[in-house]
């Protein structure tokens, strides 16, 4: 395996590789062993990215992914980490729809049933609904994603990019929930009641 | 022992906005107090007037009386259950606690708080904050009286406090016809939806501390103090939030650098913290929210700078948001 592999994997990842490149690392992978670890690590890092699994950790963007990348070698080899890591983050910057539904119509398996459903990535009602008096809908990261099966550009959030804000959301507010309840505490009438909103009080 | 600041005292607080770089944010809200301020005089009316009564002596007996029992929280489907207390001490001091019954099993506890270090959200309740108009808080809801059922076995009056705007929940509270203590307040939304029920189970009057259970976390709640810079979360350059729903106030004085700034009507209070990233994130927002909590995260840049703003506070999520796009740097 080469970096070249690596690459092209990166790239498959990223919605930027080409047909051809795409059946060469399909063959690849399936033959090279190696190759597919590689290929797990990838998956592993975009669902850091996109904060799927990881529901117990602080998440921080940037730790995460630089951890794992420390952690990716490549045939005994640090990848060059300016470019690759640039790579590796645009899941979280760049990750189209269609690039997701190619990768699980190849590999199969727990990303289809995500991007299946619709109602995991749906925000809670007004949010996606309700039209902003400031009018910042657009510029919530409300991109054009070009449906495979329609001509027409639908202005929506990309589905990655929803789930991974709605779980740094979730993370926010373990990290933050209890410093509000301090002030709330003191500031409304329910005495210390507002910690009993806090998810897991801390000492 | 914690030292009481008159948080929103104006006499302190105006001369702070000039200070360089600091509060912007104070006049933010001294601006929009004094405009509601002057819309006010018009919406106070005698139904008001009665209500706001009841509201000023539910938030003194709520700091003023001892008392102990058990509450509910119904969050969602979720239930929880705490037994708190407060009691009041021959030093002109409280304590209070709470211990949870279900879930984490945390302890949470406060010890001598002084009687006469009165927060803004109190003082707001208590039309203290703006003296020449008590009937400011009545710009913001509208209310109604009305004979309760009881609740933990004590006659209650029922006070249906409606918002105004879109800012804010609306809420039903039950309040001791004696004492004026909270019994249950439940917080409704824009579409009469119940979100969050919390209720006395169980209520007694006394200075008794009730024993203690068997608990896996102490948590010493703190009297909020700023402490020193180097050990509080703090952001590289001062910001502050553009906008406030009308009648919010600072619960506390921060610096501009500092990470987190906390607003409250008398009812709702809300919390905004900011970070700025090393690393270039792609803008989007997120939504969390349960019973009457809203989280909203949004990743944007300020003047090139990713930042990741977060609104936690008992306030719709469009509210959240709004607060969200008026953060920015102080130049």
């Amino acid at each position: 395996m080469n970096e070249r592999m690596c690459e092209s994997l990166s790239a498959l990842m990223d919605d930027e590789s080409n047909e051809l490149e795409l059946e060469r690392v399909l063959s690849q992978v399936s033959s090279d062993g190696e190759l597919r670890q590689v290929w797990k690590r990838y998956n592993l890092i975009q669902q850091v990215v996109q904060g799927h699994p990881l529901t117990h950790l602080d998440w921080d963007i940037s730790q995460r992914v630089q951890s794992a990348l420390a952690g990716s070698k490549m045939g005994g080899r640090e990848i060059s980490l300016s470019g690759f890591r640039q790579r590796m983050l645009r899941p979280l910057i760049s990750l189209g729809v269609a690039a997701s539904v190619t990768v699980t119509v190849v590999f199969g398996g727990q990303q289809i049933a995500q991007l299946g459903s619709a109602d995991p990535y749906r925000l809670d009602g007004p949010v996606a609904a309700s039209s902003s008096p400031v009018g910042m809908l657009n510029s919530l990261g409300a991109t054009a994603v070009q449906a495979s099966y329609g001509t027409q550009a639908i202005p929506v959030l990309r589905p990655a990019i929803r789930t991974a804000y709605q779980e740094l959301a979730q993370q926010r507010l373990r990290k933050y929930m209890q410093e509000h309840a301090e002030q709330a505490a003191l500031n409304s009438p329910q005495g210390l009641v507002p910690y009993a909103r806090v998810p897991q009080i801390r000492e | 022992m914690p030292v009481c600041h008159r948080y929103v005292n104006r006499s302190t607080r105006l001369p702070l906005i000039s200070l360089k770089y600091l509060y912007r944010i104070h006049l933010v809200f001294v601006l929009s107090l004094f405009t509601a301020a002057g819309a006010t005089a018009a919406a106070c009316r005698d139904s008001d007037k009665l209500a706001l009564e009841w509201l000023e002596k539910m938030s003194k007996s709520m700091r003023q009386v001892s008392y102990q029992g058990i509450v509910t929280l119904q969050r969602d489907s979720e239930m929880q259950m705490m037994q708190v207390s407060h009691s009041v001490d021959s030093d002109g001091s409280s304590s209070e606690r709470l211990v949870e019954l279900t879930g984490q099993g945390a302890q949470v506890e406060r010890g001598s708080h002084p009687l006469d270090c009165i927060h803004p959200g109190d003082q707001l309740l208590r039309g203290s904050l703006l003296p020449e108009d008590r009937c400011a808080f009545a710009e913001q809801y509208r209310f109604s009286v009305t004979d309760g059922e009881r609740v933990a076995g004590r006659k209650a009056v029922v006070i249906d406090v409606a918002p105004r705007d879109m800012y804010r929940y609306g809420y039903i509270m039950a309040l001791d016809q004696e004492t004026g203590l909270l019994l249950k307040v439940q917080t409704i939304s824009h579409s009469h939806k119940v979100l969050e029920t919390m209720q006395f189970a169980h209520l007694t009057y006394t200075d008794a501390v009730p024993e203690l259970s068997e608990v896996d976390v102490i948590h010493e709640a703190q009297h909020p103090q700023l402490g020193s810079l180097s050990t509080r979360p703090t952001v590289a350059r001062p910001w502050a939030i553009g906008w406030l729903p009308r009648g919010f106030a600072a619960t506390d004085s921060p610096l501009g650098v500092d990470a987190r700034r906390t607003y409250t009507d008398g009812l709702a209070v809300f919390s905004v913290f900011l970070e700025d990233m090393d690393i270039e994130i792609r803008p989007g927002e997120g939504v969390v929210r349960h019973g009457g909590t809203t989280t909203y995260s949004r990743g944007m840049r300020l003047a090139g700078q990713p930042v990741l703003v977060t609104v936690i506070g008992e306030v719709p999520v469009n509210t959240a948001r709004m607060v969200a796009d008026s953060v920015d740097w102080v130049q």
